[in-house]
């Protein structure tokens, strides 16, 4: 076989579409069995536009005229599947004839790939953009339990060491009756109710720096000076607990559900931790919380009671009412104090 | 920590991608089946493949019910045709070496999803 044949062979063989056009007319005067396959034999005398009648012969013209090439792209239907076939012309000369060669790759594969991976990838940010919002919303879960700084340890190390804050000062609620009420009224109105009052103690415990650990049923706990220490945490508690009490006069005056509340406020130490592997709860132990508990049992409905040592810092700027010595399960004999509203009292004393 | 689905079970998308593309061509070959795609485009025809292959094997897409049926909704499904595609789809999983058992698993996901599709 002589080389010449062989190359024909070859020509005619290889995996690319060839044909080779008159420049002027673009009739063909050549095109292998790939190009057959893909477009069809052209007939006799036919022309390029009636072969691939998506082509822009004028682009096709200016291209090998101005660039000495030109390349497109052409998609057709084989059987039902679209094919897609990058064409490329480029003039050459044989003899005194100007012909225009013309290669066309399969690149079908490469457009399924590229739609493939747009899918995919719109298919996985879609999923990112909802795992970020997932993460934020168990975010917000868990700042809702834990202080942030707690928090943020929990989520470098995976768990939070119990950390000794000392000292701090303790503000225990607790609603009067509660327990008649929820009998008596619609329990949802009543949760719904409380659900509100909680909500407004956040805010005005968050103004003076009070933290809420938890409510346990009609029970209020929130600490001043946790997680980070504050000098006047005492100050921080009285005050909060002055506005729990005015809030709540306010909104007695106008709503037909009245919620009265006792309040123990103590000093101490507490430690505050993250509790449970499943089901976490940050809370704090310490004989400060079991101070304030017990405290808030000796006052009257709307009233506040005070801790012995914490009363002495308070005296500078609140009005206090000595309560007499009481006997304090665990811990022996006390002086106990009553806060007053100071508000109230110069109010009371004016008239 | 969550079981590991067959998406990632069978070498994530690197290796899906190859499941769904040649699931692609056998559809378009069938002529039970592929008429139904005759008129659709090629990325959207793909990107379709991508998601079928991708839900049934617990990748990142997924179809409620709702969608799948309003999908199908406008398309003449017959039970043959159904069949026909469980039987491609099957063949191709056990091409791409899936163990018998994940290719049940799969067709039984697949055949729950009858009524949603068939009208």
């Amino acid at each position: 076989m002589s080389i010449e044949a062989i190359n024909e062979q070859l020509l005619r063989a290889i995996g690319v579409g060839v044909a080779l056009l008159d420049v002027k007319s673009f009739s063909f005067h050549f095109t292998n069995d790939t190009f057959e396959e893909w477009f069809g034999t052209p007939q006799e005398g036919a022309t390029l536009n009636e072969v691939l009648t998506e082509l822009d012969l004028d682009s096709l013209r200016a291209g090998l005229r101005e660039k000495g090439r030109y390349t497109a792209e052409t998609r057709f239907k084989k059987k039902r599947r679209t094919m897609v076939i990058a064409v490329d012309f480029t003039p050459t000369r044989e003899g005194d004839q100007e012909i225009a060669v013309l290669v066309c790759q399969n690149i079908t594969r490469i457009r399924e790939l590229e739609s493939m991976i747009d899918s995919y990838s719109m298919m996985v940010e879609r999923n990112n953009r909802e795992i970020k919002r997932e993460k934020e919303q168990v975010e917000k879960l868990l700042l809702n339990i834990m202080p942030r700084a707690v928090y943020e340890e929990f989520k470098t190390f995976g768990v939070v060491t119990p950390q000794l804050y000392d000292p701090v000062s303790v503000l225990m609620l607790d609603f009067v009756g509660f327990t008649d009420m929820v009998a008596s009224a619609d329990p949802s109105v009543t949760v719904t109710e409380l659900n509100d009052i909680y909500s407004a103690f956040d805010r005005i415990g968050e103004q003076f720096g009070c933290e809420r650990i938890k409510t346990i049923g009609d029970a209020y706990i929130t600490v001043a000076g946790l997680p980070d220490p504050t000098p006047d945490h005492a100050k921080a508690a009285a005050n909060a607990a002055i506005r729990f009490i005015r809030y709540l006069e306010r909104r007695n005056s106008s709503h037909p559900n009245q919620w009265r509340c006792r309040i123990g406020l103590a000093t101490g130490a507490v430690v505050g931790s993250v509790v449970g592997i499943q089901k976490y709860v940050y809370d704090i132990f310490g004989p400060a919380v079991n101070l304030a508990s017990r405290l808030q049992e000796f006052s009257e409905p709307m009233q506040i009671s005070v801790q012995d040592d914490m009363a002495v810092v308070l005296r500078e700027q609140f009005e206090m009412d000595s309560l007499g010595t009481r006997q304090i399960r665990g811990f022996g004999e006390q002086e106990v104090w009553r806060l007053l509203d100071s508000s109230k009292f110069v109010n009371r004393t004016g008239t | 920590m969550s079981e590991q689905t067959l998406f990632e079970k069978y070498g994530g998308f690197s290796k899906i991608s190859r499941v769904v593309l040649s699931f692609y061509d056998t559809l378009l070959d069938s002529d039970d089946i592929g008429p139904f795609f005759d008129e659709v485009d090629m990325s959207r025809m793909v990107d379709h493949q991508t998601k079928f292959v991708a839900s049934l094997l617990g990748g990142p897409a997924s179809y409620t019910d709702n969608q799948l049926r309003q999908l199908h909704s406008h398309l003449a499904i017959e039970d043959n045709h159904f069949d026909e595609l469980k039987v491609v789809l099957g063949e191709t999983l056990e091409e791409h070496g899936f163990a018998d058992e994940d290719v049940s698993a799969v067709l039984q996901e697949f055949e729950n999803r009858r009524t949603l599709i068939v009208d």
